[in-house]
């Protein structure tokens, strides 16, 4: 069985970014941001068990005394059969709700004398099964991870309870015009690929028996499609010995999943309008397919986003919020899926700047279209990006789901400690061939959730269809 | 070293072992340096070199209870104002520095205090005590910033409260409800009516009387050293005088004598909710720990009573959500009177009467029998935790250091909650439980989907 430790010596990483000396907005004064230090990479020891686990184990010093846990296995939304989707939310929230030997109480009271929380969440290519708790419990606390994943029974009377409130906590985000923003922007971005139909309906929970929640179980729960993170106070051979007490005799039964395929990456321009009457805000959502996880752009595409929507000091905050006053925030991103991505800008405006609203986006976005960005600017995004890494990287907890997440998406552990070094390296043409590629209004769908009074306003921008499909 | 020592002793003289925790094994204790300048300031620094990185937190004493009658919001609104530019730092160099420094930053009001927070890599610290100071110093008081912010404070307002279901009725409604002082019962956010006729001599009146260093605390948690810290403080700080901060009126109340329901309509809302308030025990006051527990032992995790009887036992809840002083603060971060409030969502076979019943019976248990020492050890042992981990990431913990400075006094209190988690009783639970959660103390509200209103062409 080999260890191997990554600890790459990444001095190199911030050497780009210091402040610009001709940077136009530093008040007479101000002192100069001070020399970088080196920036920390995280050490991660790696082993496979013999029955196929993955395992990566982060030690630390000092600080909180807590131990992370995250169990990922591949098989989420998108692998829910056609009639039952959403089916993933259920599978994961009754994880902790039973094992043979455990009940739902019991499994609360042991975590609680833990000093831990647990709890599991289905993203669109996988679950994961987080816990965190109290160093002292590790041993413990292993065990219970273990049992849950394992042999998580799915006991009948849990999975009416939990159907039941399912059924009613959809109607109640149903009501969120961030809910149904989100959905129409993913039916209109995805079409029909499975990363479209990642929220249950009626149908689906009413649908979804015990048989198919233990189907699905096995399915995605096996040793040979799973990763574990354990990060906390201890060392690699501890880790590794905690993982293989707890999973080395897990064994997988029948067949795993086949792989998500890959949505299309162009989809016809496609703009809706969703009533809900009496909205004094409209929720706009402007969006279009971008690019999987690992794609060539993304690196780049960090870039550009944090030029453009990345945080306060970001273009649509400076302009939608700052210079007109239209919104409590606008932002926008991209989403890597392991098959294929979305980008997004939103924001919430009040009912009479709907349509202004919508016109100042498409017009910053085109903006980074036709003109490159400026030295400052740029320096900006990626000193902005690389603090973003280093704050992550003071939490245990945030990497530990970071290295988990970026498994599912299938990144090496080896991406979190390169990731800023690589954005360093982003040109003002690559960002300007970004926007070209992802930017360009003429390639992205608008979603607007509100009043039909606004309708009128959206007018300007084309026909809109008030189904996304 | 030596706060580890005491606690040894105390565990030992007290014959507290058969409820010995496993937090007892995993205590973590910061460290805390602080210093106060000579125009009132005080610094507080906690070192850890474990990431390049710092969290910055200047606190000003002064909250929504403070804020002029007839200007209700106004104190938020000026936390806005805060991010608005200066005569030396224009609007937008705040967040073009910070964010070019590698940081982001944010700011909130509460009742008791404003908070402005940063987190950057190391390098960005002089920057941000310079910004920190400037802005302590004087802003640009421009009509074109305060009708911006209006605009996007209204804004948060719609997108948080009037678009919302549900809106924040478990907090300004519950409010309005239990307290009887304008101070602790308008409501924070504020009318459109007050906010639009906030003034910039109101502006300038505020940034004088309550934003000078005298009534105001920094902390930073992170890769720097005290000393270091200190001299930079005296630096970008210390040329600031001090300024005449009002006397603040006494804003405490007893508990209530009588409850008091109240049945709202939603027209956004589809499934029903309620919401519950009593009135709490003084910060610091003898009751004040064990109340503390008390709602970590009702509402705090998926082993709590209260989730355990009410959303699985009697099925009648979706969720459960609550706490001492929630939803916007913590049990430990706040000074005038406040609530322990639970909100939940409730299933349309269920009645609030029927969801008040079952919480009732709850809390009568605990005030009669009290908690087994098992129960209550593992309750303690997960609070601590709790408690850890929201001073894990820097920024959160300099905020805790200085709100704990400005609150209780010494931003050394952070360290003495685990102590005094660790201290409550069953005896305390059942004295407090029947004390404050009862019924003539409480304050509920029934907030049910309205029919749909019917379509209006009004503009």
């Amino acid at each position: 069985m080999k260890t191997t430790m990554i600890s790459l010596a990444l001095a190199l990483a911030l050497a780009a970014a210091s402040a610009s000396a001709a940077d136009p907005f530093v008040p007479k004064g101000m002192p100069a941001y001070g020399p970088d230090k080196p920036l920390p990479v995280p050490e991660i020891a790696r082993k496979t068990l013999e029955n196929g686990l993955v395992v990566w184990v982060m030690p630390r010093r000092g600080g909180n005394p807590k131990v992370d846990f995250v169990l990922a296995v591949r098989g989420g939304k998108a692998a829910d059969p056609v009639d039952r989707p959403g089916m993933s939310s259920l599978l994961a929230d009754l994880l902790v709700e039973g094992t043979p030997t455990r009940s739902s109480a019991r499994i609360a009271e042991e975590l609680q004398a833990l000093g831990a929380s647990l709890a599991a969440n289905a993203g669109n290519d996988g679950i994961s099964l987080s816990a965190s708790g109290l160093a002292s419990g590790a041993t413990a606390l292993a065990r219970l991870v273990a049992d849950v994943a394992r042999n998580a029974s799915f006991p009948q009377d849990e999975l009416a309870l939990a159907k039941g409130n399912a059924l009613q906590a959809l109607k109640a985000a149903e009501a969120e015009p961030d809910y149904q923003a989100g959905r129409a922007l993913d039916e209109v971005v995805y079409g029909d690929h499975p990363y479209a139909r990642t929220r249950p309906t009626e149908a689906s929970i009413n649908g979804t028996d015990r048989a198919a929640l233990v189907a699905a179980h096995a399915a995605r729960f096996r040793p040979d499609h799973a990763l574990l993170v354990v990060a906390g106070p201890l060392t690699a051979e501890q880790g590794f010995t905690l993982a293989g007490e707890a999973f080395g005799t897990w064994k997988g039964t029948g067949k795993a999943l086949a792989d998500t395929p890959a949505p299309p990456s162009v989809r016809p321009l496609r703009h809706v309008f969703i009533e809900r009457a009496g909205s004094v805000q409209s929720a706009v959502r402007i969006g279009r397919p971008a690019f999987a996880a690992g794609s060539d752009d993304e690196i780049a595409a960090t870039i550009a986003n944090a030029v453009l929507g990345g945080d306060f000091s970001s273009r649509l905050s400076r302009v939608l919020r700052e210079e007109k006053g239209y919104t409590y925030g606008a932002y926008s991103g991209f989403g890597a899926n392991r098959a294929g991505g979305v980008f997004a800008a939103e924001a919430d405006v009040r009912n009479e700047v709907t349509g202004d609203a919508v016109a100042e986006f498409r017009k910053q976005m085109q903006s980074l279209v036709d003109m490159p960005v400026e030295a400052e600017e740029l320096t900006r995004a990626k000193r902005s990006t690389a603090g973003i890494y280093l704050f992550r990287n003071q939490l245990q907890g945030a990497v530990a789901g970071s290295l988990a997440n970026g498994w599912l998406l299938g990144r090496p552990p080896e991406y979190l400690g390169e990731f800023v070094g690589r954005t360093n390296k982003v040109s003002a043409a690559q960002v300007q061939a970004i926007a070209r590629k992802y930017f360009d209004p003429a390639g992205l769908s608008i979603v607007v959730v509100g009043d039909k009074a606004v309708a009128d306003q959206l007018a300007p921008f084309g026909s809109f269809s008030t189904k996304a499909k | 070293m030596k706060r580890r020592f005491d606690a040894w002793i105390l565990a030992l003289a007290l014959p507290l072992s058969a409820a010995a925790t496993a937090a007892d094994k995993d205590r973590w204790e910061l460290p805390v340096a602080s210093r106060t300048l000579d125009n009132g300031l005080t610094v507080v620094v906690s070192e850890d070199h474990s990431s390049p990185t710092i969290g910055v937190s200047v606190v000003y004493h002064v909250g929504m209870r403070l804020e002029p009658k007839g200007r209700t919001g106004f104190a938020h609104l000026f936390e806005h104002l805060m991010f608005q530019g200066t005569p030396e730092a224009p609007k937008g160099v705040f967040d073009r520095v910070i964010s070019g420094g590698g940081g982001f930053n944010n700011g909130s009001t509460r009742g008791d205090y404003t908070n402005y927070i940063e987190t950057a890599p190391v390098s960005a610290l002089e920057p941000i005590l310079w910004l920190e100071a400037d802005r302590m110093k004087t802003l640009d008081f421009s009509a074109g910033n305060l009708k911006n912010q209006q605009e996007v404070v209204k804004e948060e307002i719609r997108v948080n409260v009037k678009n919302k279901p549900y809106g924040v009725f478990f907090w300004d409604g519950l409010n309005a409800l239990a307290f009887s002082k304008w101070e602790n019962s308008h409501d924070g956010y504020g009318s459109f009516t007050d906010l639009d006729s906030a003034k910039l001599d109101d502006v300038r009146a505020f940034h004088r009387d309550f934003y000078g260093p005298n009534n105001a605390v920094i902390a930073i948690a992170g890769d720097v050293k005290a000393a270091d810290v200190f001299a930079l403080a005296e630096k970008y700080f210390g040329g600031i005088a001090r300024r005449p901060v009002p006397k603040g009126t006494d804003v405490g109340e007893p508990l209530n004598t009588k409850e008091k329901r109240e049945k709202q309509t939603d027209a956004l809302a589809q499934v029903p909710a309620f919401a519950a308030g009593w009135k709490m025990p003084a910060r610091g006051s003898a009751d004040h720990a064990p109340m503390a527990v008390l709602a970590q032992l009702l509402v705090g995790d998926t082993a709590a009573r209260l989730y355990q009887g009410l959303v699985k036992g009697r099925e009648q809840l979706l969720n459960i959500e609550g706490g001492l002083n929630w939803p916007l603060g913590d049990a430990w971060d706040f000074d005038g009177p406040t609530q322990f409030v639970l909100f939940g969502l409730y299933k349309p076979d269920v009645s609030m009467d029927a969801v008040l019943d079952a919480v009732d019976e709850e809390i009568a248990r605990v005030a009669k029998d009290g908690v087994d020492a098992t129960t209550l050890a593992r309750v303690k042992t997960k609070m601590v935790a709790d408690y850890y981990n929201g001073l894990d990431a820097f920024i959160l913990r300099a905020d805790a250091l200085a709100k704990a400075r400005m609150l209780w006094g010494d931003a050394n209190a952070v360290n003495r909650v685990p102590g005094w988690i660790e201290a409550v009783g069953a005896d305390d639970l059942k004295r407090v439980a029947a004390r404050y959660l009862v019924p003539t103390n409480r304050v509920a509200i029934d907030r049910v989907p309205a029919p749909a209103a019917p379509a209006t062409d009004k503009k």
